[in-house]
């Protein structure tokens, strides 16, 4: 009983925090046009910083990729990006955690969905949808489903990845004991950097609400 | 067999590159305790570097200082000491690393070090750990790394060379004092950083150089030859430095082998280990992992070490259950087993050792360790709830006797019979008697993770360095035709107190390979072998 109130509180506080840094000012009314430059365009992005998954014990990629397209659009929220190559860790960098090394394979493509802008900081504040990964270590596997909230910041083109806890879901834990189960609540963290794959300059995504 | 050559794939950072064949196969049945007594040369090298910050390519300053010896002999190990990393890091990349709440930055160094001779290469990691420091507002970040390093012998005559090459540098940043400590999401932030020696380093990263082999004093203490013998048995059974005639005649070239780095140098070649696979006569489960294990044991009696080739383990991996309430650690055991696999028997191959009896009587023993119960692994994980560092105690237990198959003394085959072994297995004090009575060795190492750094240390899926203390119990059943070598062996190697190190390499999971691939470190070889062949470590 002990043990299962002091992994709420840990959960919990996990999440408090979380929910601090994602909190964004809201614009006084929701984007509904999305204006991605270039559009359509190819793109890529590699981790700044180190990434941290974790999944009751925490998990550290020091490499991490991804690409794919992105593309104006309209709604609210509205999906600007398709992350269609999304990789953690590397053939000579292996995300590691104390339970060993962790392979994650990713089921993609996963989605980046604008929600909000704030016109005067250029910040799309969204998550990214349709996440799903296969994760290993050991004889430990499971499913993590979800979104992560994030940010996308026009001047730097970092994609800010901040998950709450909630967000994501474990499914089909099997042979991870108590330490991975379908109640323990997956969180990613970690900031990439945005580039057009053919030019290297940094994509801007810009809400209006015309 | 023949020495091979030892390209073994070991996919990590430290990875060796070996220009030259049969260089790291020949590992040292038998260690010189002493290194030779002379003078030292203090080395102090400032070098330019190009580090991979976030806001991109920025020049940092790496002075590099150490104390090598002036001379060594051919096949004497050394090891470089008083190694101080200094890393510089422009007040632009301190800027990249001011998180909010940031005030503090722990690192950790990793530098590259070449070693050559001749033209024969090997690398070294030469790993550092820094103080905290303050992340100064204005100006640059100064982080002094400290840290023992492996060491290295020269395989003949030459200069051997130390020069630097890729460093990286682990980042952990701490929040200030009374900031959020709540989570792992409050922590402000880490990142491991790449730094490329800067094209216009001098002498491209040139650190020191000791000149091996003529003229140079000769080691005291512990037997060698001049050059070593360079053979290898069958079962990869090393045979390096002694003048026990056993040897092939040495193959031309080999002056040109490769330094040797003994701590983290090359693996031998997969041909010239044992196999490590389930089979119908052990099949596996869902939660089936094979691995290999090597290194050294002391025998102190004998002033030397044995070397325990790579061996095949077969684990069963346990699931982590909740461990005993803790007002400051969310606690996680699992308890696995495991067993040697070697020819369907639960042993080590077959390897050698060779040492000086009483100083005088050169020995050769050909042993295994043989398991007289499983081998228990107990794994207590301990997550910090204040910063959530993570820390893995791994225990593993085995009960092993140790068999002598075969023996000769000057160079005089003795017939130790078929049951010549220890009266018990091999023993080490428990730190928990109590619920783990009866006699069998230990060995523990530890895991750490601070968030949002890579793990580090021992932990049972990803392998590395396990370390105990084991007594050599008394030899019975050791002789034949009447001749007794039960008090020899007993008064040769038998008693307490021996070192014993060794390193466990990453496992393979049967129900869960990883193969290598651009996006991961090879587990597992194609027909679900260990992928990693580890290297002994002294």
């Amino acid at each position: 009983m002990k043990k299962s109130i002091r992994r709420s509180a840990l959960v919990a506080c996990a999440a408090a925090s979380a929910l601090g840094l994602a909190a964004v000012p809201s614009s006084a009314a929701p984007s509904t046009v999305w204006t991605v430059t270039p559009s359509p365009s190819s793109f890529k992005a590699v981790n700044v910083g180190n990434i941290v998954l974790t999944a009751t014990i925490p998990m550290t990629c020091t490499t991490s990729t991804a690409a794919g397209t992105m593309a104006s659009t309209t709604g609210n929220p509205g999906d600007v990006a398709d992350i269609t190559t999304m990789n953690f860790g590397s053939s000579t960098s292996p995300c590691t955690s104390v339970l060993g090394n962790v392979t994650t394979t990713s089921v993609v493509p996963w989605d980046v969905i604008a929600v909000d802008y704030n016109a005067s900081t250029g910040v799309t504040t969204g998550y990214v949808g349709n996440v799903k990964a296969n994760v290993t270590a050991g004889a430990c596997k499971f499913t993590v489903t979800g979104k992560a909230s994030g940010t996308y910041t026009n001047s730097t083109g970092y994609l800010a990845i901040n998950s709450t806890a909630g967000e994501l879901v474990v499914t089909n834990p099997v042979n991870c004991g108590a330490v991975v189960t379908t109640a323990t609540k997956p969180t990613f963290k970690g900031t990439y950097a945005v580039t057009v794959a053919s030019t290297g300059a940094i994509p801007k995504i810009v809400g209006s609400n015309p | 067999m023949k020495a091979t050559p030892a390209a073994a794939p070991r996919p990590s950072r430290s990875r060796v590159r070996t220009t030259s064949i049969a260089a790291f196969v020949v590992l040292a049945a038998l260690v010189p305790t002493t290194a030779a007594a002379t003078g030292t040369q203090e080395v102090e090298a400032e070098l330019p570097y190009v580090c991979a910050l976030p806001s991109g390519q920025l020049p940092a300053t790496v002075r590099v200082s150490a104390e090598f010896p002036e001379r060594a002999r051919a096949g004497e190990a050394f090891t470089p000491s008083g190694v101080t990393t200094t890393v510089r890091l422009p007040a632009e990349a301190v800027a990249d690393l001011a998180a909010p709440d940031a005030a503090e930055v722990r690192a950790a160094t990793r530098l590259d070090v070449g070693v050559a001779q001749n033209t024969a290469t090997a690398t070294a990691t030469w790993r550092g750990t820094a103080e905290p420091v303050a992340l100064p507002e204005t100006g640059p970040l100064t982080l002094v790394a400290t840290g023992d390093v492996p060491s290295v012998a020269g395989r003949g005559d030459g200069d051997l060379t130390f020069s630097a090459g890729a460093l990286a540098i682990d980042l952990a940043l701490g929040a200030a004092e009374g900031a959020a400590t709540d989570a792992a999401t409050a922590d402000p932030g880490s990142l491991t950083v790449d730094c490329t020696l800067a094209e216009d380093a001098p002498e491209r990263g040139l650190l020191a150089t000791v000149p091996v082999g003529t003229g140079a004093p000769g080691a005291s203490g512990a037997p060698s030859s001049p050059e070593p013998a360079g053979t290898s048995g069958a079962s990869g059974a090393p045979d390096d430095g002694q003048p026990d005639g056993t040897g092939e005649p040495r193959p031309e070239g080999q002056s040109e082998r490769s330094p040797k780095v003994l701590e983290n140098g090359g693996a031998p070649d997969r041909d010239d280990v044992p196999p490590c696979r389930y089979d119908e006569q052990h099949p596996p489960t869902d939660v089936s992992l094979n691995a290999y294990i090597t290194g050294y044991a002391n025998v102190n009696k004998m002033k030397g070490a044995a070397y325990l080739p790579p061996s095949c383990v077969l684990i069963e991996q346990g699931l982590p259950e909740p461990g005993p309430p803790d007002p400051d650690y969310l606690i996680f055991d699992t308890v696995s087993y495991a067993d040697f696999h070697y020819e369907e028997r639960k042993q080590t191959p077959p390897f050698e050792a060779t040492f000086l009896s009483f100083d005088f009587a050169p020995v050769k023993a050909t042993m295994v360790m043989e398991q007289t119960g499983p081998m228990r692994i107990d794994s207590r994980m301990k997550i910090r709830l204040s910063d959530f560092t993570t820390i893995t105690d791994t225990y593993v237990r085995a009960p092993l006797v140790l068999r002598v198959l075969d023996l000769e003394v000057n160079g005089t085959p003795l017939d130790v019979g078929s049951g010549c072994r220890t009266r018990t297995s091999l023993t080490s004090k428990d730190p928990d008697p109590a619920h783990f009575p009866g006699d069998h060795l230990v060995l523990y190492g530890r895991g750490e993770q601070t968030v949002g750094l890579p793990a580090t240390g021992y932990l049972l899926l990803s392998g590395g360095a396990l370390s105990g203390e084991m007594s050599v119990p008394a030899f019975t059943g050791c002789g034949s035709d009447g001749e007794d070598l039960d008090r020899l062996l007993t008064a040769s190697v038998s008693g307490p107190g021996n070192f014993v190190k060794q390193v466990q390499g990453q496992t393979c999971a049967i129900a869960a390979p990883v193969f290598p691939s651009p996006e991961n470190e090879g587990q597992c070889t194609e027909d679900l072998q260990p992928y990693e062949i580890p290297v002994a470590e002294r």
